[in-house]
């Protein structure tokens, strides 16, 4: 079992530093199939590793494995040290199984780019660090895990280092999530001093139940979370994040990256049920989020940025899920996430490559006719997303919205903007799908499409993949059903018990409601995009502008950093600082100058020196005897 | 004990260290400042054994030999470079050399 846990965490490791090390004598194509490799050796251990544990009864299934104290201060110390539990085994499947096919993708998708080598080191590493963040069984690790997700996210948002807007955009990222980063270590620095130690299960038993603590300790790891998982107020980073190669974008969208905020929500309940009003927080803006990317996502004309507001949405639905306490629907939703969100962002590649690079909407139209295969993988990502029964995000995200239906009046403002998300989903999703595939051809698309003659719509890498998330989109929510069978629910109670536990009636109250206004806002979307009989409003300035949030903080944040650092620069740095050092120069000069003539080359005046110098000892000697 | 007291010799030891030091602070010729040194050197010599004599005690003539022949050496090298100074015509003057002026 340990040695799974270690396998799963090292192949990927191993491979960046094979890749990096071996550098030219590596072929680009070998690179690619190293990462791949790699990446799959780790699903394949996270799958022994699930194996072991179906074998095993459900109290003996978490497993703590110490590789050497990592880190020794007084009286603490941190171990090096994997937990394999039925949680991180799930994130463990999720994260290497996805992580894969989006590597493997990436093969076709990046052939001919410049400096393949580096992108697949990347892609290893970011899996390495998703891996170790969800694999650490003591929050330190954690944290370090978390920094490096932040680390690898930035290496590959800034990818194409020399367009100064994907640099600008892996800063954005790395910036915001430094700052989740911080507030989650000062929650850290909290847990030791009131429980001194970080190992989850000891922290568990002896954190402070309720009172200031245990809020201030539960806001910081919410602010760690919500900074990785881009809600509000840290959202801003993940729309630009685009700036990265397509597959880079799934794979922080569906396997890496963003879950983390929602996986550490789950992993650290305990810590969150003593602290309520900062679990009703994580539900509220999460709510906040998904309705608010909904939106936004209707005026998009970035076929990525559609999907990538899309993607804030659907975390806002784990938040809001986490947030009541329904963990493993929340968990639930992550997985069937993560497989049609990959989808969606890998068909929307096929679409990207065919075109040679354009991404904006407006220009696309009638590729269903060229691309039949990449329309019918990319409705499957849609239905899914949306929740149309039997498609995976039908199962869990109804099992999200039905859960928000136990917390009294609360709950039922979150049920509202959850309902008013379901429809903004069909809307904008079916937005994207008719304008991108339906109608007839854009005059753009005539001149630029480019289909091999052989009929396939891309790379074999590319297509084999895509079809695989399209099955695992299309049966993936079969898994679990929770009025029927809910072996999920079984599988992580012992982990991560749900405290809110809807029932048979709310559950078909919150199903129908959501896949009815989920159908509605297909049709809307079908009337407005595809029929044309419903005219287009003229996008809204405040959606355009996506809520002002960054001019927001381009305000109160960059404009008076500016000033300050101007002001300084101007009234302080250049009279004061470089004034004092040209004075501090001169005066070097001139004494080195004036001691440079006591060296005149003389060796009798040296000598002289000497002797006069032993004379003046002498007399002192003898004068102070 | 016999013969002039200790003081007799330092008196004469400090005078042969000064004329040493005022031959090499004076001359120009690397030669003379090379003998001036060695009378420093017996100057210091003399001082040494006329003080093992006065405290009966050995360890000043063990200096004087250890000077003889730290003196010896500093000859070979420093003869040495006066004449490697003639071969390259050099003109024989301390004062000439000030390459390493600052």
């Amino acid at each position: 079992m340990n040695a799974a846990a270690w396998i799963c965490l090292a192949t990927p490791l191993g491979a960046t530093l094979a890749i990096a090390i071996a550098g030219n004598r590596l072929s680009r194509r070998a690179a690619g199939y190293l990462s791949t490799a790699s990446t799959m050796v780790s699903f394949g251990a996270a799958i022994a590793a699930l194996v072991i544990m179906l074998g095993e009864s459900p109290d003996a299934r978490a497993h703590t494995t110490t590789s050497w104290t990592w880190l020794s201060a007084g009286k603490y110390s941190f171990g090096l040290t994997l937990l394999t539990d039925q949680l991180s085994v799930m994130m463990m499947l999720i994260v290497a199984g996805v992580g894969s096919l989006i590597v493997a993708y990436s093969v076709g998708y990046m052939e001919g780019e410049d400096e393949e080598r580096r992108y697949f080191a990347y892609m290893s590493l970011f899996v390495f660090s998703m891996l170790l963040l969800v694999q650490s069984g003591n929050l330190l690790l954690l944290l370090a895990g978390w920094g490096m997700v932040g680390l690898s996210s930035y290496l590959l948002i800034g990818f194409h280092q020399e367009r100064p807007s994907a640099i600008a955009a892996a800063k954005k990222a790395f910036v915001m999530n430094a700052f989740g980063d911080a507030t989650m270590a000062l929650s850290l620095f909290l847990l030791i001093e009131h429980t001194g130690q970080l190992d989850f299960a000891g922290v568990f038993s002896s954190a402070p139940h309720g009172g200031t603590v245990a809020n201030l300790i539960a806001l910081g790891l919410l602010g760690g979370a919500v900074a990785k998982s881009a809600q509000i107020p840290l959202h801003t980073w993940l729309p630009d994040a685009m700036e990265g190669p397509t597959p880079v974008s799934a794979l922080i969208h569906a396997a890496t990256m963003v879950t983390a905020g929602v996986y550490l929500i789950v992993r650290t309940n305990p810590l969150f049920e003593d602290a309520p009003k900062v679990q009703d927080l994580a539900a509220g803006l999460g709510a906040a989020t998904l309705l608010m990317a909904g939106l936004i996502a209707l005026v998009q004309v970035d076929i990525k940025r559609v999907i990538a507001y899309s993607t804030m949405s659907q975390i806002g639905y784990m938040f809001v899920g986490a947030g009541v306490g329904a963990y493993s629907a929340a968990m639930f939703h992550l997985m069937t996430h993560a497989f049609f969100k990959a989808l969606l962002f890998l068909a929307a590649g096929i679409v990207i490559h065919a075109l040679t690079g354009e991404q904006d909407i407006r220009r696309m139209g009638g590729l269903g006719k060229a691309l039949p295969f990449t329309r019918t993988a990319f409705l499957i990502g849609s239905l899914a997303l949306v929740g149309i029964p039997p498609f995976s995000g039908f199962f869990s995200k109804d099992a999200i919205i039905a859960a928000t239906l136990t917390k009294g009046t609360f709950g039922y403002c979150l049920f509202a903007l959850c309902l008013a998300g379901s429809f903004l989903t069909g809307l904008y999703t079916f937005r994207l799908f008719f304008v991108v595939f339906g109608g007839e051809k854009s005059s753009f698309a005539q001149e630029h499409l480019h289909v091999p003659a052989s009929g396939s719509e891309g790379p074999v890498s590319m297509i084999w993949t895509v079809a695989v998330l399209a099955v695992l989109s299309a049966i993936g929510g079969l898994l679990q059903w929770t009025q029927i069978w809910h072996p999920l629910e079984t599988w992580l109670d012992p982990v991560a018990f749900p405290t809110a536990l809807p029932s048979n009636t709310q559950e078909w109250v919150a199903s129908a409601s959501a896949v009815v206004l989920g159908l509605a806002g297909i049709w809307v979307a079908h009337l407005a995009y595809s029929a044309k009989t419903l005219k287009v409003p003229r996008p809204v300035k405040l959606l355009e502008k996506k809520f002002y949030w960054d001019e927001f903080y381009d305000a109160i944040f960059y404009k008076p950093a500016d000033l300050v650092s101007r002001g300084l620069g101007r009234y302080f740095e250049q009279p004061v600082i470089g004034g004092s050092i040209g004075e501090v120069k001169l005066g070097f000069r001139i004494g080195a100058g004036e001691l440079a003539r006591a060296q005149n080359g003389l060796v009798r005046a040296y000598a002289l020196a000497l002797a006069s110098g032993v004379a003046v000892l002498a007399v002192v000697f003898l004068a102070t005897r | 004990m016999h013969g002039p007291s200790v003081s007799w010799y330092i008196v004469l030891a400090g005078m042969l260290f000064a004329t040493g030091a005022i031959g090499v602070l004076v001359r120009r010729s690397p030669l003379i400042i090379l003998l001036s040194v060695e009378i420093m050197l017996n100057g210091a010599n003399l001082a040494l054994i006329a003080f093992a004599r006065h405290f009966g005690h050995e360890d000043g003539q063990v200096f004087a030999i250890t000077v003889m022949a730290v003196a010896a050496s500093e000859v070979v090298v420093g003869l040495g470079l006066i004449v490697a100074m003639g071969r390259r015509h050099v003109e024989l003057d301390v004062d000439k050399l000030r390459t390493l002026r600052g």
